[in-house]
């Protein structure tokens, strides 16, 4: 197990959240998405499945574990993802959970210049946010968001370095509902449908 | 002569931009590499064991005379190679992403590609130290 925070603010914006969680395993911080970006995680959480040859076999799982209910505190576990997890650790490559090269692909499209440049643009844009230029950032998220209205991560890091209403004029509510973005969370799709 | 910001596949250098025009970034050779890793010679623009020829009908756009020697255009080179890049006028900042060598072929590989990122320590790790094991590895945020 491997944890990688894509946070824009480092340590000080993640570290609140490992220590609480204990973690026992390498936790890891990709401050300018470099490896978020190797592995087009377009949104949070993500998770990939590697197995001992550094083969991929699941990608880009829109996924958590353990989900904690903000008002009330109560905690549900995603037993079906869990189970699933468990079959790939004790059966390796006969599980069923596994994604052939295509579903991979899918999950993990090539990119396009468009896209490309959507991250110069992000990059650019938190490159300034952090250097107090949070105003002229603005320009840059919004080419970004425009350029790849799909990469949940450039929205939502943008978002957190400034308001949402007041500099994007939109609200997260609307925002999900954008038909350009498509999903927030795609289909987990545990096993191959059709 | 301008002070400018050029953030180059993740490394920041200063340097003073002998020209900038819109988004087109002259420097003077020695700025040039200094900022990106490139060399101007004979056989094109090198580093390490990459040269990338000039083309005769790019030429005049990428290399210019100046009373302060020979100046180069970084933005134009980055469209030659494809690499995106982006620029702030207000405050002089320039980013430049991968090569296009670099971003097309990320993706057609089954391998799970190799990184080495820091822990809260500041120790890094690598995928492939971990291999022979089963990875599960999970991109979060605090955001």
């Amino acid at each position: 197990m491997i944890t990688i925070a894509c946070d824009a603010e480092g340590r000080a914006a993640a570290e609140p959240f490992t220590t609480a969680a204990h973690q026992q395993h390498p936790s890891l911080i990709d401050e300018k998405l470099t490896v978020a970006e190797l592995y087009d995680a377009r949104n949070v959480p993500s998770a990939f499945w590697i197995d001992e040859n550094g083969r991929m076999v699941r990608a880009n799982d829109p996924i958590y574990a353990q989900r904690r209910n903000r008002e009330t505190g109560e905690v549900t576990l995603n037993t079906e993802y869990l189970d699933a997890v468990r079959d790939w650790v004790a059966k390796g490559p006969e599980s069923k959970y596994l994604m052939d090269q295509e579903r991979i692909s899918a999950r993990r499209p090539a990119l396009d210049a468009d896209d490309v440049a959507a991250a110069a643009q992000f990059h650019l844009g938190t490159y300034l946010a952090l250097h107090g230029h949070a105003a002229d950032a603005l320009a840059h998220f919004k080419r970004a968001h425009a350029l790849r209205p799909e990469n949940w991560t450039y929205k939502r890091q943008a978002w957190s370095l400034g308001d949402i209403e007041r500099d994007y004029g939109t609200t997260f509510q609307e925002a999900l509902k954008d038909p350009e973005s498509g999903p927030f969370y795609p289909p987990l799709d545990l096993v191959e449908h059709g | 002569m301008a002070a400018t910001t050029v953030l180059y596949q993740g490394s920041e250098t200063q340097a003073e931009a002998a020209r900038a025009e819109g988004p087109e970034l002259w420097l003077t050779l020695p700025a040039l590499t200094a900022v990106s890793g490139w060399e101007l010679k004979p056989e094109g623009v090198c580093k390490e064991e990459t040269c990338v020829p000039v083309p005769d009908s790019r030429r005049a756009a990428l290399i210019r005379s100046d009373p302060s020697g020979t100046l180069f255009d970084l933005t134009e080179f980055a469209r030659l190679i494809q690499q995106p890049f982006a620029y702030d006028e207000n405050h002089a900042v320039w980013y430049f992403g991968p090569a296009g060598w670099e971003w097309k072929d990320r993706m057609t590989s089954r391998q799970a590609p190799d990184f080495e990122l820091p822990d809260l320590a500041g120790r890094l790790h690598s995928l492939s130290e971990l291999r022979g094991r089963k990875l599960f590895l999970l991109f979060w945020a605090s955001w």
